[in-house]
C-alpha cells in the first residue's frame, strides 16, 4: 500500500503518524511546499509579538519523519492531481504514484483587489516564512495598517501593538470578529483594543495602496488616506484545492468529504481547513477551518486509509483569544448572520467586571455560546453544543458565576 | 493501576481537598508554609455546587482520549503513561486557552504557579500528585478526603467506560465502527438523560 500525503500542517502530520501506527509496513510519502518543520501555525503571531522564537514553532522534534518513515518531499508544490491514474505531479516535474491519497493542503490567505497591491511590506499572515519578513522589516516600521477584523487580523493588530507600533485597523463591517461574536461582545472587544492604542477603522476598505518600492499609503473607498509603512491582509482564507479536478472531485467551499473523510473519488481523501463536512452546529455542511478540527479529521482520516473504518461526527467553529488580560471565547452560532427564527438568544453582562454571556439556542439545544472573561467553563458549554442534548435547566443558570459542570448532573 | 475515583453523591462540599491539594503543590509541600508563598500556591481540585446547591468536587479525568491534548497549541499536553495522567509541561505553554475550550469538565485554570518558570501565567490543572505517587504516597486530596467521596483504588470496567462515553461525546472524534455515530450518539443521548437532570 503506497500512501501520499499533500501538506505537512497539522492534519497532514497527524495522518501520516495515525497511519504509522496503524500499519507499519505501508510506504508514506509526505508531499509539502513548506520546508518548516511541522510547527504550530497559531503561533506564528506569537512570534510576531516577539513572545516565542522560532525554534519553539515546532510541534514535532527534527526526526519526525525518519521516526515515523515517512518520505518528505519538502519544497514542492503539487500541481495536478491525475484521479484515473492516480498521480500527483509536483512543480518540478516529479510524478508520485499512490493507493491512497490524501488532501491537507489546508488554505491560502485571500488576496485583495487594489492598486499597488505588489509594494513591498504589503504581507499576509498565514505562513512563519512570511511573519520572518515582516520581522525583518519592523525596525523600519512605525504605523502598520492592518485589513480586516477577523480572526488573523485581530491577531496580527495585537501582536505588532505589543512591538509598540501604532495599528489602524480596517473593518469592513461595524465592529471586529463579527463574523465571530455578537455587536455586544465586538464592541467590548473592540473598546479594549483603542484603551490599548489600536485606531479602528469600520466601514471602509483600501482601493489602492501607494509607495515608492515600499508601501507609504492606503487610499480608503471613502476618499480619506492612511499613511503606512507596512499593512497586513487578513481578510480571509479559502480552502487549497486549485489544482485539484473539480469536475472529479466534488467540491463547494471546501473539499466535500463523508464521515470516513473520503472525497466522491474513492481512495482520495482530505483533512483540516482544506476540507468540508458536517457542522454540528449549523447542521448543514460548513468549513470549519480550526486546529482542533484539522487533528481531529487527520485522526479519522489517517484510521480509514490505514483500513481502520471509523467516523467523524462532525466540526464546530470555535475560538479562543487572550488580548491584553481580556479573554474572548466563542463557539457555533452566535454571530447575527448565523442567527434564525427558530434562535432563541440570551445575554448576561457585568459591566463592573467586564464579564458578558451570550448563549443561543435552537428549540432546547445550545448551538451557541460567547464570553468575555472568566473563561474557564467554556469547555463545559462546548461538549453540550457538541452532544446536541436537550438542556432542560434554564439557559439563565448557564450563565451565573458559580457555573460549573455539576450543575448540569444530578446525582 | 490504581485511580483517583470522585464520589460526587458523597461529597460534603468541605472543600479540604481544595487546601491539601493547593499544598501539595506548593513550594515548601506545608499547608502552614505554603499560605505564605509567591506565587500563591493554588488547588487544582474545585469543589463548586451542583444542581441543588450541593458540594461538587471537579477535578480533571485524565480523559482518553484527552480533548484538550488533541486542542493544545504548541502540543504541551501530554499522557504519562505510566500512572495514566495527562500533564502539562509549564515550559511548553503559551496560556492560549485553547484547552479551556476543550475541556467538558472545566477543570483548567490559568495562574503562576510554583512548578512553571517563574511569572509565567500558564494552564493548571490535577496531575494526580505523580510526584507523592512516586515517593509512594498516594494523591493529596484522597488522604485528606474523611466522607469518601475521593477514593483511590483499581477502576472497575464500568467507571471506566463511563467516563470514556463522557469524553468521546465530547470530543469531535473517531468512535469505532460498531459504535458509529448514530448509535454512540443514541447512548450517549440516552446516558445523558440520567445523568443530566431532565425534571426541571
Ligand atoms: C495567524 C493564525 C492564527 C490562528 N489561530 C488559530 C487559533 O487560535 N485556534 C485555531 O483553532 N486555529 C487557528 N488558526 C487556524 C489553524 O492554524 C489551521 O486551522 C490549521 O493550521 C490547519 O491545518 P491544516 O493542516 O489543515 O493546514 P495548514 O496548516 O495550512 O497546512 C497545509 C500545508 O500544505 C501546504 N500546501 C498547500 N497546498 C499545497 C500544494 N498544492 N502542494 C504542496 N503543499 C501544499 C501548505 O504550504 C501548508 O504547509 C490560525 C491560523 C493563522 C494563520
Amino acid at each position: 500500500m503506497k500512501h501520499v500525503i499533500i501538506g505537512n500542517g497539522v492534519a497532514g502530520l497527524t495522518a501520516a503518524e495515525t497511519i504509522r501506527r496503524m500499519d507499519p509496513d505501508s510506504e508514506l510519502t509526505l508531499i509539502s511546499d513548506e520546508t518548516f518543520l511541522p510547527y504550530c501555525r497559531p503561533m506564528i503571531s506569537h512570534l510576531l509579538e516577539g513572545a516565542v522564537p522560532a525554534e519553539k514553532l515546532p510541534i514535532r522534534g527534527k526526526n519526525v519523519y525518519a521516526q515515523n518513515r515517512i518520505e518528505p518531499v519538502l519544497g514542492a508544490r503539487a500541481t495536478t492531481l491525475d484521479v484515473d491514474r492516480r498521480v500527483v505531479t509536483t512543480a518540478d516535474g516529479k510524478t508520485h504514484a499512490y493507493d491512497r491519497l490524501l488532501l491537507a493542503c489546508g488554505a491560502d490567505p485571500r488576496q485583495i483587489d487594489a492598486q499597488g497591491r505588489d509594494l513591498e511590506n504589503i504581507f499576509f499572515m498565514r505562513t512563519v516564512q512570511q511573519v520572518r519578513q515582516m520581522l525583518a522589516v519592523l525596525p523600519e516600521v512605525g504605523h502598520a495598517l492592518v485589513l480586516g477584523g477577523g480572526l488573523v487580523g485581530f491577531k496580527a493588530a495585537y501582536s505588532l501593538l505589543r512591538r509598540g507600533i501604532a495599528v489602524t485597523m480596517l473593518i469592513r463591517s461595524g465592529y471586529p470578529l463579527s463574523m465571530q461574536v455578537d455587536e455586544t461582545a465586538g464592541r467590548m472587544i473592540q473598546a479594549v483594543l483603542q484603551a490599548n492604542g489600536l485606531t479602528v477603522r469600520t466601514g471602509a476598505s483600501v482601493e489602492a495602496f501607494e509607495g515608492n518600492g515600499r508601501v507609504r499609503m492606503a487610499h480608503l473607498s471613502d476618499g480619506t488616506r492612511v499613511s503606512c509603512d507596512m499593512a497586513v491582509i487578513g481578510k480571509g482564507v479559502f480552502p487549497a484545492h486549485g489544482f485539484v479536478p473539480a469536475d472529479r472531485i466534488h467540491t463547494d467551499a471546501g473539499i466535500l468529504v463523508d464521515d470516513n473523510m473520503q472525497t466522491s473519488v474513492s481512495g482520495v481523501y482530505a483533512a483540516g481547513d482544506i476540507a468540508e463536512h458536517m457542522d454540528i452546529a449549523r447542521q448543514r455542511s460548513w468549513v470549519n477551518a480550526i486546529w482542533p478540527e484539522a487533528v481531529s479529521q487527520g485522526r479519522v482520516a489517517g484510521m480509514n486509509m490505514a483500513g481502520e473504518i471509523v467516523s467523524y461526527r462532525g466540526s464546530l467553529s470555535r475560538n479562543v483569544i487572550r488580548v491584553f488580560d481580556t479573554d474572548v471565547m466563542t463557539a457555533g452560532r452566535v454571530s447575527p448572520r448565523d442567527i434564525d427564527e427558530t434562535c432563541r438568544q440570551f445575554s448576561a453582562r457585568d459591566l463592573r467586571r467586564n464579564i458578558y454571556r451570550k448563549l443561543v439556542f435552537s428549540d432546547n439545544i445550545l448551538v451557541g455560546f460567547a464570553m468575555i472573561n472568566d473563561i474557564e467553563q467554556g469547555g463545559a458549554l462546548t461538549a453540550l453544543i457538541q452532544s446536541r442534548r436537550p438542556v432542560e435547566v434554564e439557559p439563565e443558570r448557564l450563565m451565573e458565576p458559580g457555573f460549573n459542570i455539576g450543575r448540569l448532573m444530578a446525582r | 493501576m490504581k485511580q483517583v475515583i470522585v464520589h460526587p453523591e458523597r461529597c460534603v462540599g468541605c472543600m479540604q481537598c481544595m487546601l491539601a491539594c493547593a499544598a501539595a503543590h506548593s513550594k515548601t509541600g506545608s499547608l502552614f508554609t505554603a499560605i505564605a508563598e509567591t506565587p500563591k500556591p493554588r488547588p487544582r481540585i474545585h469543589v463548586g455546587a451542583g444542581l441543588y446547591d450541593e458540594g461538587f468536587p471537579n477535578r480533571c479525568r485524565h480523559c482518553d482520549p484527552a480533548p484538550c491534548q488533541m486542542a493544545c497549541l504548541p502540543g504541551a499536553i501530554y499522557r504519562h503513561s505510566r500512572t495514566n495522567t495527562v500533564l502539562i509541561d509549564p515550559d511548553v505553554c503559551i496560556n492560549c486557552a485553547s484547552c479551556a475550550m476543550a475541556c467538558p469538565y472545566g477543570v483548567i485554570r490559568y495562574h503562576a504557579d510554583p512548578l512553571a518558570p517563574a511569572g509565567k501565567t500558564v494552564a493548571v490543572k490535577c496531575d494526580n500528585c505523580v510526584a507523592r505517587q512516586h515517593r509512594g504516597q498516594i494523591p493529596a486530596c484522597v488522604e485528606i478526603c474523611k466522607v469518601g467521596a475521593l477514593t483511590f483504588e483499581e477502576r472497575d470496567r464500568a467507571m471506566k467506560r463511563r467516563t470514556e462515553e463522557v469524553a468521546r461525546s465530547a470530543t469531535a472524534d473517531a468512535a469505532p465502527p460498531e459504535q458509529a455515530p448514530g448509535f454512540s450518539l443514541l447512548h450517549t443521548v440516552k446516558k445523558a438523560r440520567t445523568e443530566i437532570n431532565l425534571a426541571r
